[in-house]
């Protein structure tokens, strides 16, 4: 990397090459590349130019707004409310798109970008005092889930949960445990829906026998116990399965089949995951 | 790109998308118009460059070496001449090789016009070569013998080995029996005109996209082309290449051929570039002008339509704080 800054300003070694150094280093174009180039190697998006113009579109428009806001000072309290509320509406895109940046099993990009989200959150506008409100919080794990593709009467439970009350102050450590717990939560959607698709052909008895296992599975993680984790995931073998499976085709050969539809499913499966969730005190 | 970007080296991942390319021709850039971008800042003119790389904007009125640098480029290239003169394939018109060439021109000052010609060979398959051509017929030729013409030089190599009879040394043949079975020698002109042995030119590409390091269109649809027929002439292979639409998909840059001259949407950007270009120093006044040599002042390719904008809002005198937040 420092490689191509070099060659780049070896190129133009050509007539004015002194000025043009100069004018490089004076402008600081090293100091933003380096940065630029660093944050892209940790997260390695898979859109790399993508990544590096929002990267620089959030960084030109934090600079911009930093500079008009020294310019508000002494105007009409309207216009101040206007900006403060826009300024709020940045931080909180600024923020969800950090969250974004490295998925959730990046553990250490992830936890990165979940510090600079909150902090960013956690700044002090003209008239507000630092720190991350019990609103913002929840309307940010709203919007995650949102951008998750859950629908909101999926996502209400869950929000029920985790969030805080309007005026409470969040803490870092709680913040990071219910942004991942979002994150996790619309991937568990994603796979239900998945699943739904594969099995749903097929009568509604076998939709709840997968329940049915997924629901024995998860009880077995009761403690932290590392060996309840492989057993859990033992009962989820295909072949387990495909017992289950099996077993409630023929009880329910007898009987007429009802369809299960899609919401159904995705409910049951999403209440699995909420009951596992522990209430924020 | 797969999840095997996060076991690469630095410099392979940055490789993967020509990153350090960007960076190096961003910074060419900013030095030759210096005197306009840092009135912005620099970190602006990082955002916009990328947004235009991102964009696809990036290479009007480039250099052509610029233009043809990675693949990313080409792709947008094709694109925006699809969207600036898609006009003229709802007209209807039919232009000679030159007159693309100075379309293209249009675009891209120095473009050369070796490679609108190899493109027009494939539309006439190789005869008759100052023959009209159709808007739709030039463009996907156009198309696959620029975004893959180290490809087809390639190709052509190999047709001409088999053609003549050598056997090709990186050929994979199961058996050492049917080695022998291929090696005849090819006979008269009249086995040119029938081309040759599809399963063993199939073969042949096929060792060669397995070392290959450009862009080559995907080898399921390679061989969905020649499984077709037994034999088969060089242009043949290009033009059934051309109006193959999984490899239209796989570049990714124009649309199908029932869509191509779809697009009300379009319309509105047209006029915009349109009125551009006529306000260019670049733009060439007929199209029958071939190779001027007057020197024009180059303008600022970097002057995007947002920057225009930008600039317009910015001079009207308009509150800095408005306009940040309508950005």
């Amino acid at each position: 990397m420092a490689n191509t800054l070099q060659s780049a300003a070896g190129d133009s070694r050509s007539t004015k090459s002194d000025t043009d150094s100069e004018f490089l280093t004076q402008a600081g174009a090293g100091a933003v590349l380096r940065g630029a180039l660093l944050k892209l190697l940790e997260v390695r998006s898979e859109d790399p130019i993508g990544f590096l113009a929002d990267h620089f579109e959030n960084l030109a428009q934090s600079l911009e707004n930093g500079d008009s806001g020294s310019a508000v000072e002494g105007d009409k309290k309207q216009h101040q409310q206007t900006l403060q509320s826009s300024e709020e509406q940045n931080q909180h895109a600024g923020a969800l798109w950090h969250l974004t940046q490295a998925h959730y099993s990046q553990r250490s990009a992830f936890n990165n970008n979940v510090a600079v989200a909150f902090s960013l959150l956690s700044r002090g506008g003209r008239k507000r005092k630092p720190g991350l409100k019990g609103r913002a919080y929840t309307e940010l794990l709203r919007r995650v889930c949102r951008d998750g593709a859950v629908a909101e009467p999926v996502s209400a439970p869950l929000i029920r949960k985790l969030r805080c009350q309007d005026h409470e102050a969040v803490p870092f450590d709680l913040f990071r445990h219910a942004v991942l717990t979002c994150f996790v939560f619309a991937d568990f959607v994603r796979k239900s829906r998945s699943l739904f698709e594969t099995v749903s052909p097929s009568d509604g008895s076998l939709c709840r026998a997968v329940l049915g296992s997924l629901r024995d599975a998860l009880e077995t993680t009761g403690c932290s116990d590392p060996a309840r984790y492989l057993e859990a995931s033992a009962k989820l073998t295909p072949g387990r399965l495909a017992q289950a499976m099996d077993r409630a085709q023929t009880l329910a050969s007898g009987t007429p089949s009802t369809l299960m539809g899609q919401e159904e499913f995705i409910e049951e499966a999403s209440a699995l995951f909420v009951s596992r969730v522990k209430r924020v005190s | 790109m797969n999840s095997k970007r996060f076991t690469l080296p630095v410099d392979e991942y940055l490789a993967l998308e020509h990153v350090p390319f960007y960076i190096e021709d961003a910074l060419s850039q900013l030095l030759e118009h210096k005197e306009e971008y840092t009135q912005f800042g620099i970190v602006r003119f990082f955002a916009d460059y990328f947004n235009s790389v991102r964009n696809g904007n990036h290479i009007l009125f480039r250099e052509f070496s610029f233009v043809k640098a990675t693949p990313h480029n080409r792709s947008s290239f094709l694109r925006a001449f699809w969207r600036c003169f898609r006009q003229i394939g709802k007209n209807g018109d039919l232009l000679t090789v030159m007159e693309y060439r100075s379309l293209l021109q249009l675009l891209c000052p120095d473009f050369p016009v070796e490679l609108v010609q190899k493109a027009a060979r494939i539309v006439l398959m190789d005869d008759a070569m100052d023959c009209l051509m159709s808007f739709p017929d030039f463009l996907y030729a156009f198309q696959i013998q620029f975004y893959y013409e180290e490809f087809f030089e390639n190709i052509a190599v190999i047709y001409q080995d088999l053609l003549s009879g050598k056997s090709p040394n990186t050929v994979i043949v199961p058996t050492s029996f049917s080695a022998e079975q291929v090696t005849r020698p090819a006979t008269s002109n009249t086995a040119a005109q029938e081309g040759v042995d599809s399963p063993l030119f199939c073969g042949c590409i096929e060792a060669l996209c397995e070392r290959y390091k450009y862009s080559h269109p995907p080898l399921s649809s390679i061989k969905e082309i020649l499984c077709q027929v037994q034999r088969v002439s060089f242009y043949g292979f290009l033009m059934a290449i051309a109006k193959h639409e999984g490899i239209n998909c796989d570049i990714g840059s124009l649309p199908s051929k029932a869509d191509l001259l779809i697009d009300p949407e379009m319309d509105r950007e047209l006029e915009k570039l349109i009125a551009q270009i006529s306000v260019s120093p670049t733009s060439n006044s007929s199209s029958s002008t071939v190779g001027h040599k007057e020197p024009v002042r180059k303008a600022s390719p970097r002057k995007s339509l947002h920057y225009r904008r930008r600039i317009d809002i910015e001079s009207d005198g308009s509150n800095e704080e408005t306009d940040s937040s309508e950005n």
